[in-house]
């Protein structure tokens, strides 16, 4: 057999048309910016749970970005929350009162939900600037800082990405570290206690180290995939301070005492996202998945869907639908059985429990003149509700055994009162104005 | 701007060519803005990627004498598409072999360098010669560029985004015969475009066809031309050698998604000479071959 020197030139029309997309792609449909532009974006959140918390949340952020791809960008946020918090302990038949650390003293009427109520005002500072190193490799440096009357949080991140591939692939590498203090009203209490104790330190540190791992694909002019992944490893006091878990009486089923939560001081967090963005004649809808699990055992699955359609030159609607669902912490747990030998940790926070959000929203954007900036009004229905709490049980039944990793799997007391924590109907406005210079 | 036919026209030159933008619209004042805005980006790209001006990008990398030369994000993904052409063309496709056409003059007649004056030109030819690394061009000096090849065709497909955004009439943009249509116009009707013969350009056309969204591009022209030994030489120069491709036909029309990329193909199978339509044929492109 002869080889075959002549072969026919493979056909190029895949590569051709990739690189025509990629030309004709970017930069569309605007005209390339000549020199540097000033944004401006400003917003106002209002949130309001029924019966609980209320946010006012003004935001403010200034980007300058200059004509060779650098920018700086500068935000300050403050919120004002108002309103009411579940402890963690459960409603009573009879008139229960939880104490705080600070000597606040509530009275919750009988079957009620317990909470805290409180006035927090919290603000935040970040800045961030983009060098472009070369025309593929850009990276990103951010810092933030926070702080609230018990709480405080100081972080930096830098982010590299680096376009491949005709610039049809951009990969993106990160790292985040923050350091965040948390320092009770009235000091710390020690966890699973009935809270007259408090640790010896009246600020307790927590450290956050984390990584992003990222790739973007220009699949067609028409359509962008893009998967990330992350994990971050917390050390520290990662308990809730103010939250509380009921003991509950194993024979009556009445709840006859609170203790403080406790959770393990280490945390190894994991997500993964997927999005997909896609150009359907002028309208665009995106559609991303995400996976988060911990070692807390806690899991959970996130669905949003988004649709952007432009109704005329100057305004445009976008619905949006979001789903998630979470299997609890291992930990998690909706009472402690009286006088039964305590687990090494127990929460009983509605955010590490059974919990099920839905959001159904719809943005709105325009402009009333063409040169003027663009106003985006978003209100948002929100139902957050905890998984039948029966179910859980099942799943956990048997006597508590210490897991693998040292903790306690389950401290629910197989006679814990079987819990129908009412639905929390939640409402969101954000109007937001941003304009160019 | 007039009304011919039944879509108004608006007629300019831009990048050393007649260019028409034609509007699907019934009113007059739904035509300009998009014809106005195609004209706009038409004048906007010559200005920026015109050889002839000293002020352009193209005009400041052939006054950096050898040294590198940081470009805009728009001229790098140009550069990049020249560069991937390059390597899929095999090196036919050199955006650097415009200084060729000063040892070539394409006026019908029989001059013909001679091998002194080719071997003066072509050191100065070969994308390969020159470092393109992420956003900086550094050319040896002497060497050139020239986007000619895929700016219009890229000015094309600009254009017409840019005036479909601002209107929701049908247009079909047309720059020296390169050209894109957007879309069918109202009552689904087709636009008629006709292919020039390539002896008599303006004459009667060889044939009509109907677009709807499509990009259409023709490679060739009739008139420059060089005799030589008996035969008859098209001013498509092959860069390795320096001389025109043997047997390149007279006229490649090319029916694509894009006008780049109808004007890529054309420009590519008019550098495979007497291959153009075996070539095009492989690519499964629609092509008329004159």
């Amino acid at each position: 057999m002869r080889l075959q020197l002549n072969e026919p030139a493979a056909p190029i029309k895949s590569r051709l048309r990739a690189a025509v997309c990629v030309l004709l792609a970017t930069g569309l449909p605007g005209v390339a910016r000549a020199e540097g532009s000033t944004q401006l974006d400003s917003s106002v959140l209002l949130y309001g749970e029924r019966d609980r918390a209320d946010v006012v949340e003004p935001t403010v952020r200034v980007t300058r970005t200059r004509a060779n791809g650098q920018s700086i960008s500068v935000g300050l946020v403050y919120d004002v929350i108002t309103g009411a918090s579940p402890t963690g302990a459960l409603p009573s038949g009879q008139v229960q009162t939880t104490t705080s650390a600070s000597g606040q003293v509530t009275t919750v009427p009988a079957g009620a939900i317990p909470t805290t109520t409180f006035q927090d005002k919290r603000y935040a500072l970040d800045g961030e600037v983009r060098l472009p190193l070369t025309s593929l490799l850009a990276s990103t440096f951010a810092a933030h800082y926070s702080s609230e009357k018990d709480y405080s949080s100081l972080g930096a991140s830098t982010k590299l990405s680096y376009d491949l591939d005709q610039r049809r692939i951009t990969v993106t590498a990160g790292a985040a570290f923050d350091r965040d203090d948390v320092f009770p009203v009235g000091g710390t209490p020690l966890g699973l206690t009935d809270g007259s104790g408090a640790l010896d330190s009246d600020s307790q540190p927590k450290h956050i180290a984390s990584g992003l791992l990222g790739v973007a694909r220009v699949v067609s002019r028409r359509w962008l995939l893009s998967l990330t992944g992350t994990r971050a490893r917390e050390d520290g006091y990662l308990t809730e301070p103010y939250k509380v878990v009921s003991t509950v009486d194993a024979t009556s089923g009445e709840t006859v005492g609170q203790l403080t939560e406790n959770r393990p001081d280490e945390r190894t967090r994991n997500s993964v996202l997927a999005g997909s963005v896609t150009a359907i004649g002028a309208d665009v809808l995106h559609v991303s998945y995400r996976y988060y699990w911990d070692d807390w055992s806690l899991e959970s699955h996130t669905a949003d869907l988004m649709y952007r359609h432009d109704v005329s030159d100057h305004s445009w609607i976008q619905p949006h639908l979001r789903w998630y669902a979470q299997n609890p912490a291992s930990f998690y747990t909706t009472g402690l059985a009286a006088g039964a030998p305590l687990p090494a940790f127990a929460s009983s926070d509605y955010r590490l429990g059974p919990l099920r959000t839905m959001t159904v929203g719809m943005s709105f954007g325009f402009r009333v003149a063409a040169s003027a900036g663009e106003w985006t009004i978003r209100p948002e229905y929100i139902r957050q509700s905890l998984a039948s709490s029966r179910a859980h049980e099942e799943e956990e039944d048997g006597p508590p055994e210490p897991g693998d990793d040292g903790l306690t799997q389950s401290a629910v007391a197989a006679s814990a009162p079987a819990v129908e924590l009412p639905p929390l109907d939640i409402l969101s406005l954000v109007v937001a104005y941003s304009r160019h210079f | 701007m007039v009304h011919a036919g039944d879509a108004w026209v608006g007629r300019f030159r831009a990048m050393a060519n007649p260019c028409e933008v034609l509007v699907d619209a019934d009113d007059e004042a739904d035509a300009a803005a998009p014809i106005a805005i195609a004209r706009a980006e038409a004048e906007r790209i010559e200005a920026k990627f015109s050889r002839y001006r000293s002020d352009s990008v193209v005009g400041r990398i052939h006054a950096a004498g050898g040294r590198p030369v940081e470009v805009d994000e728009e001229t790098a993904q140009l550069l990049d598409y020249a560069s991937e052409l390059h390597r899929l063309s095999e090196g036919r496709f050199d955006i650097t072999s415009g200084v060729l056409r000063r040892a070539w003059t394409f006026d019908g007649g029989s001059r013909v360098p001679s091998e002194a004056d080719l071997a003066a030109v072509l050191p100065l030819v070969g994308w390969t010669k020159a470092t393109w690394r992420e956003r900086t061009l550094t050319l040896p000096p002497g060497m050139e560029i020239d986007l000619g090849g895929i700016g219009k065709e890229y000015a094309v497909d600009r254009a017409a985004a840019l005036a479909r955004a601002a209107s929701d009439r049908a247009v079909l943009v047309n720059f020296g015969g390169d050209l894109f249509a957007s879309g069918l116009r109202k009552g689904d009707r087709p636009w008629t475009v006709g292919v020039d013969d390539p002896e008599s350009p303006g004459g009667a056309p060889l044939l009509a066809l109907e677009i709807g969204r499509g990009g259409l591009a023709t490679s060739g022209n009739a008139r420059r031309f060089v005799r030589a030994g008996g035969r008859r030489l098209g001013h498509i120069l092959d860069p390795t050698t320096g001389w025109p491709v043997e047997g390149a036909p007279r006229s490649v029309t090319v029916l694509a998604a894009s006008c780049l990329e109808a004007g890529t193909y054309a420009t590519l199978a008019s550098l495979r000479g007497a291959g153009a339509g075996a070539f095009l044929e492989a690519e499964g492109v629609r092509h008329w071959i004159f």
